[in-house]
């Protein structure tokens, strides 16, 4: 069972992960983080985190009408790296996303993906 | 253990955690809460306007009540609720540590909110869930006064957080979106639940359910504070129960046209009250007026013994058992 340090771990295992973190989205507040953060600033990258997916949330553009078909993941990707945001579901209230930089050479987006699907999944699996 | 004195939250807090204490932070006032330090580490903090663990598990169908309870009767003595639940499989560890970290965050909102407070450090105070997280104090104070910042630049008005939530009758546009959190809400508000209790009913975080009525309050959707400030001064207003039953129509006898007139024609001239005399003995003869069967008593007098009798044939059985009930129910309050 695994806990929300091991995550993160686990998550900085996934080929070209230079830093992770599970962020707050309705406060842009990292409950947790390691490893680096563009601009060695975890708060700032939480905040940044936040407002991207209150945007994909909020514009009609991004919100299927079809019940059920939630946001699943974001990818940002930048000349130098990857960001990917996951949404973490749970089933009490909380509003949580699973987020990893990943460097653009040595990463796989394929395989971070994938990766951070199973991560999401297993940290409220029952 | 510390008197009750008034002082930032925060700042006490930030003292407790440099000495590395254990205990619980107690803060005063409204809505107040406990922040709960071990070896000065926050391991857990509530507030009535934050739903705690238990109140996020069970509100959400994560957790049957019965469950918690359980947990609750195994290991509150023991402060290891959280463990319990752990070892008994019933959440993953992920699960827990994400929930008790909300949960903690979002009391200590409340409780480390105010800029001045009546505090209290209770040394050795241990919360009955047991360590399943531990955070850095000076974060939880720091986010605690992001947080409000936060809501600031929302809409200003923090008199809102208290207030109970009034929907306007009618939207100020013609078009409106909402969250699936902003509907929740406003289907909930009754004009009576204060966000605090909309927080609890719906099982969700106390600061969320303020920042999305704040954002609800901006777009024209809830009551503006200063519409209800006018209407505390006022006496309380009680809404009246709603009424029950269906309306009965009476039955009248039927009349025959030429009957006569269907109002009686007063023929003679009425007498006139003697000016001594009280205003019910010039009628007392008349068919429409009932004396009453017992003089005016002074408050508390007894009732003569043979009236006293009669009531209690007049009401027997269920009467007794309800005030018997009620008698209960009173010695119980006490």
């Amino acid at each position: 069972m695994p806990g929300v340090e091991n995550c993160l771990q686990e998550a900085m295992a996934i080929p070209g992960a230079i830093g992770a973190s599970i962020v707050d989205y309705t406060t842009g507040f990292p409950v947790a983080a390691t490893g680096a953060a563009p601009n060695s600033d975890h708060d700032a990258a939480a905040a940044g985190t936040a407002d991207v997916v209150q945007a994909a949330q909020s514009r009609s553009l991004f919100v299927s009408a079809i019940p059920h078909d939630l946001l699943e993941d974001l990818i940002i990707t930048t000349a130098g790296g990857y960001h990917l945001l996951r949404l973490v579901q749970t089933d009490f209230d909380s509003r949580l996303v699973l987020y990893v930089w990943l460097d653009r050479v040595r990463g796989n987006l394929a395989v971070a993906r994938r990766r951070m699907q199973a991560l999401a999944e297993d940290l409220v699996a029952t | 253990m510390k008197a009750s004195k008034t002082a930032a939250p925060g700042r006490l807090l930030t003292q407790a955690a440099g000495e590395r204490q254990t205990g619980a932070l107690v803060v005063g006032g409204q809505p107040g809460g406990t922040v709960y330090l071990t070896e000065g580490q926050v391991t857990y903090a509530e507030s009535p306007a934050a739903p705690g663990v238990g109140e996020l598990l069970t509100a959400s169908g994560r957790l049957a009540a019965r469950t918690w309870q359980a947990a609750l009767d195994a290991g509150t003595s023991h402060a290891r609720v959280g463990p319990i639940l752990l070892e008994q499989g019933h959440l993953t560890q992920g699960e827990l540590e994400l929930c008790v970290l909300g949960a903690t965050y979002d009391a200590a909102y409340f409780a480390l909110g105010p800029a001045s407070a009546p505090v209290e450090f209770l040394a050795g105070a241990a919360h009955w869930l047991g360590r399943i997280v531990q955070v850095d104090p000076a974060a939880v104070v720091r986010e605690a006064r992001r947080r409000g910042r936060l809501l600031d630049e929302i809409y200003p008005h923090p008199q809102l957080d208290t207030a109970p939530v009034i929907p306007v009758p009618r939207p100020p546009v013609e078009r409106i979106t909402l969250t699936a959190a902003q509907w929740e809400l406003l289907v909930h508000a009754d004009g009576q639940r204060t966000p605090a209790d909309l927080a609890q009913l719906l099982g969700r975080a106390g600061y969320a359910t303020i920042q999305e009525l704040r954002r609800l309050a901006a777009l024209g959707l809830i009551e503006p504070p200063r519409v209800r400030e006018r209407a505390g001064d006022g006496p309380d207003l009680v809404r009246p129960p709603r009424v029950r039953g269906t309306a009965v129509d009476v039955p009248r006898p039927a009349r025959l046209p030429g009957d006569g007139p269907t109002v009686p024609i007063i023929v003679g001239q009425r007498p006139a009250p003697a000016s001594g005399d009280p205003p019910g003995a010039a009628t007392e003869t008349g068919p429409g007026y009932r004396p009453p069967r017992l003089a005016r008593r002074k408050p508390g007098a007894k009732l003569p013994k043979e009236i006293a009798a009669d009531t209690t044939q007049m009401h027997p059985g269920t009467d007794e058992v309800l005030l018997k009930r009620i008698r209960t129910a009173l010695k119980a309050l006490r």
